[in-house]
């Protein structure tokens, strides 16, 4: 087999951010090529370049031997390259069928779209996903109304009706339940067998292991490997991606920074405050939940002690979204009350639930958790803005900015410039952008929903130390996780939701990843995907 | 949608086109019971005749505003486009082919300089079109520096006739609503509709992105040209100060008939009775006897309150939690 694709010293720079400084991979046709890295690595930025979406500082794409010049998604197109990509090009208004031939619309030569046409293709393309929308295609239903994994098969089966020699899956399993991934998995499978060349980014090893053929390994922007998965093992393909010496895990949040101490009076004083609320000894209930209901809640009832850990787990999108949405004021609760420290927490609104002291880190980064366009700066010091205003109306530009500073540096924030908008920033130091925002807030409750969604390994230990150092301050944690070995590692206890209501309570030694499979899945034999 | 709900989706559309057409309802009502003869041949007729460029404007806007942009040069294009073609046609019938092209030719030429301004140099649309709208109304000022010119009178008279009944004005009204039915079916509105809503992801998606927004702002030019048509079929002179009004008066009808301004969302259906709601409302306030002088003033508040109502729906979707 020869080389179908190959590109080599690609490079491009983001503000202050070499994303990719002398990228390499070089694949075969028939081969699922999987590319690995640590967030930051630049394994999203190498897939947009082949895609079009990014177009390289410098570099040279080489397709069957030719060189590819690839300016643009259409130029991308013309080689026979698709993406699914991890931010979805899906556009919600319009309907599953015309999302699925957006772009390439069938038409008369007048430009009138033919749309049986365009519904035979769409079904031809989702046909083969039909389990994982229970048997029936939601064809002419708007994109928006599906759930994210269906969205993200959406996106797949678009990629497919493109019908490329190339594919590139950018995290493209991250919202999938796992029958949603075996069927993905398929029909790569299949793609593979006819001889396409599978693009594969994955943050889920074992996901890698049981589908790619080989692995090119990324590490600041540059190639440092390619691997035979069959001869590599697991160990050995984490050092590769790790082989700096790991990043120290994150400092407790409360640690009081050295740096900063008695250079303003404002931030000095802001940090000595005492903590709101601080009465609870560690141990004792803070929160307590009794009978919360919502639209699509039931009665759910469950108790947190400051400095505990609890998860939520089951089969996604059972409630557990909306449970933290409800606790932070952001949904409206029909039923019910929800106690700190013995007095009723003021849920209309979620700025009246920051007030007082519950955090939310919610599960859609880009369009909750931050302002993808402002500065990193400006991000980290908005919540907590109130606190170091003075006289609740004027703001230090130093302040601000040795608040935005302090988090940096304790949390590890990979950045280059404090004004550098926060969308230039790999998706881990995103999130850690939003994890930050709230610590400096100091909440009593942190709700997180899936914050290690989509982030490298590196990272997540990172975020795991934050989340236990958050617990050993005595905060009250809220975990919600798709990943139950997230949950297994980091729960004093885990909640299993089903339909909107908790259906089982695991503790201690009986929080195990079989348990909490069998637990989420024993009370859904209805659920066929 | 882009709310913390993200699954949860309120039929937004469906319910604001259930606002708009029961403000179309009250306001028929209203206006009957305040104009004695409203269903009269007459009354309908040279009512009809005013709705029309409105109409048409509005559809033009519709379109430039699912696009994701915006055009205050609209109202500007409808008055150069009446002189340039009432300085063509001149009251001579056998010119009229040629007016009609050179309005048309306007509007496409006007529409595709916005499209350039917003899609290749990269101005933001209401700034720009706000300052083409200068040019627009500059140059019409040098083609007809005063009211004047004429339109052959068979036009102004076919324009207020009826077929089997029938005034032509309305026929004109349901031409431009079968237009919009016709284009919705072309891929130029489907690619309008996706860079409405989400820029990016028609980029990612191989959409001509900058086609796609050159072709709304001409489409909305050529609906102007459409409008100016009206204009001089309904006055029979040319005016060079006639689009002033109707500029903001398209994208009330717009927000009425339930397209989102930020795009991507509505239709141009809604627009069609949004604008007629609006002229109604001059209608009616005229008939209810407003003195005069509190005559804008009320026009003005009722047209607050038509837009209020065509954005509850919208206001529910924004919060769900509220």
């Amino acid at each position: 087999m020869s080389a179908l694709l190959e590109m080599t010293g690609v490079r491009k720079r983001y503000g202050g951010v070499q994303a990719l400084d002398g990228a390499s991979l070089t694949a075969l046709r028939g081969e699922v090529h999987a590319l690995l890295g640590p967030n930051g690595s630049g394994k999203s930025t190498l897939d947009k370049t082949l895609a079009g979406t990014v177009v390289p500082d410098s570099g040279e794409i080489r397709i069957d031997g030719a060189q590819a010049r690839i300016g643009g998604p259409r130029d991308a197109h013309a080689l026979g390259v698709a993406a699914v990509y991890q931010q979805l090009s899906i556009v919600g208004d319009l309907t599953v069928t015309q999302n699925v031939v957006l772009g390439l619309e069938p038409a008369r030569r007048s430009g009138f779209l033919d749309h049986r046409a365009a519904r035979d293709r769409a079904a031809t393309a989702l046909e083969r996903f039909a389990a994982a929308f229970s048997g029936r295609l939601p064809l002419d239903r708007p994109a928006a109304s599906l759930r994210p994994g269906e969205q993200q098969i959406v996106e797949v089966a678009k990629a497919l009706a493109r019908d490329p020699r190339i594919l590139v899956l950018d995290e493209a399993t991250a919202s999938l339940h796992k029958e949603q991934v075996e069927v993905l998995f398929e029909v790569v499978r299949e793609l593979r067998a006819a001889g396409v060349l599978v693009v594969f980014t994955s943050h889920r090893l074992d996901e890698v292991f049981a589908l790619c053929d080989r692995a090119t390994v990324l590490r600041n922007g540059r190639t440092v490997a390619t691997v035979d998965l069959s001869s590599t093992s697991e160990d050995a393909l984490v050092r590769l991606m790790v082989a700096a010496p790991r990043p120290e895990p994150a400092s407790p949040p409360e640690a009081p920074h050295r740096a900063s101490a008695g250079t303003s009076a404002a931030a000095h004083g802001a940090r000595e405050a005492p903590v709101r609320g601080g009465t609870a000894e560690p141990g004792a209930v803070a929160l307590e939940v009794r009978g919360l209901t919502t639209d699509r809640l039931r009665d759910v009832d469950f108790t947190v002690r400051a400095g505990e850990v609890l998860g939520l787990g089951g089969l996604q999108g059972q409630g557990q979204s909306e449970l933290l949405l409800a606790l932070f004021g952001a949904a409206r609760i029909t039923a019910g009350d929800v106690l700190l420290d013995g007095e009723a927490l003021p849920l209309t609104s979620p700025a009246r639930a920051a007030r007082a002291g519950v955090a939310l880190v919610p599960g859609d980064r880009a369009r909750q958790g931050m302002f993808a366009s402002r500065p990193i700066q400006e991000n980290l010091s908005l919540a907590s803005m109130r606190r170091r205003a003075r006289m609740k109306l004027a703001l230090s530009a130093p302040a601000e900015r040795r608040a935005a500073r302090s988090m940096v540096e304790r949390l590890g924030i990979k950045i280059g410039s404090l004004n550098d908008p926060v969308a230039t920033l790999s998706g881990g130091n995103q999130q850690k952008v939003v994890i930050g925002k709230w610590l400096l807030d100091r909440p009593r409750v942190v709700l997180l929903d899936d914050p290690a969604k989509g982030v490298d390994v590196a990272a997540k230990e990172e975020i795991y130390a934050i989340i236990r150092g958050l617990a050993a301050e005595g905060a009250v944690v809220i975990l919600n996780s798709s990943d139950n070995r997230e949950l297994t590692e980091l729960s004093d206890r885990v909640l299993v939701l089903f339909e909107g209501a908790v259906a089982e309570e695991l503790t201690a030694a009986a929080i195990t990843e079989n348990r909490l499979v069998s637990s989420a899945l024993r009370l859904a034999p209805g659920e066929t995907l | 949608m882009r709310g913390l709900f993200p699954g949860v989706r309120l039929p937004g559309v469906q319910l604001s086109g259930a606002a708009t057409v029961a403000m179309l309802v009250v306001a028929v009502v209203v206006n009957s019971a305040l104009q004695p003869n409203f269903w009269s041949g007459y009354a309908l007729t040279s009512n009809f005749a005013t709705f029309v460029p409105l109409v048409a404007i509005a559809v033009g806007q519709t379109v430039v505003v699912l696009s994701g942009g915006i055009d205050l040069s609209l109202g500007a294009q409808v008055t150069l486009a009446s002189v340039v073609a009432v300085r063509i046609v001149d009251g001579q019938l056998d010119r009229l082919p040629q007016a009609v092209a050179a309005a048309l030719g306007v509007g496409l030429v006007c529409g595709a300089l916005n499209g350039l301004v917003v899609a290749l140099v990269r101005l933001q649309p209401i700034v720009a079109t706000f300052a083409t709208s200068f040019v627009f109304s500059g140059l019409a000022l040098v083609v007809l520096p005063t009211p004047g010119g004429s339109v052959p009178l068979e036009v102004t008279t076919a324009y207020r006739a009826a077929v089997l009944g029938v005034p032509v004005a309305l026929l004109a009204i349901l031409g431009l609503a079968l237009l919009w039915w016709v284009l919705r079916r072309h891929r130029v509105l489907r690619h309008v509709y996706a860079v409405g809503g989400d820029p990016e992801a028609a980029y990612a998606s191989l959409v001509p992105v900058a086609r796609t927004r050159i072709s709304a702002y001409v489409l909305g030019g050529l609906f102007a040209a459409l409008a100016a048509l009206a204009v001089l079929a309904n006055t029979g002179s040319g005016d060079p100060f006639v689009g002033n009004e109707l500029t903001l008066a398209s994208v009330a009808a717009v927000v009425i008939g339930g397209t989102s301004l930020a795009g991507g969302r509505g239709g141009a259906g809604g627009s069609i009775l949004g604008a007629i709601v609006l002229a109604l409302v001059t209608n009616i306030v005229f008939f209810a006897d407003v003195p005069t002088t509190y005559r804008q003033l009320v026009n003005g508040a009722v047209i607050i309150l038509a837009l209020a109502l065509a954005g509850i729906p919208a206001l529910q979707k924004r919060r769900p939690a509220a």
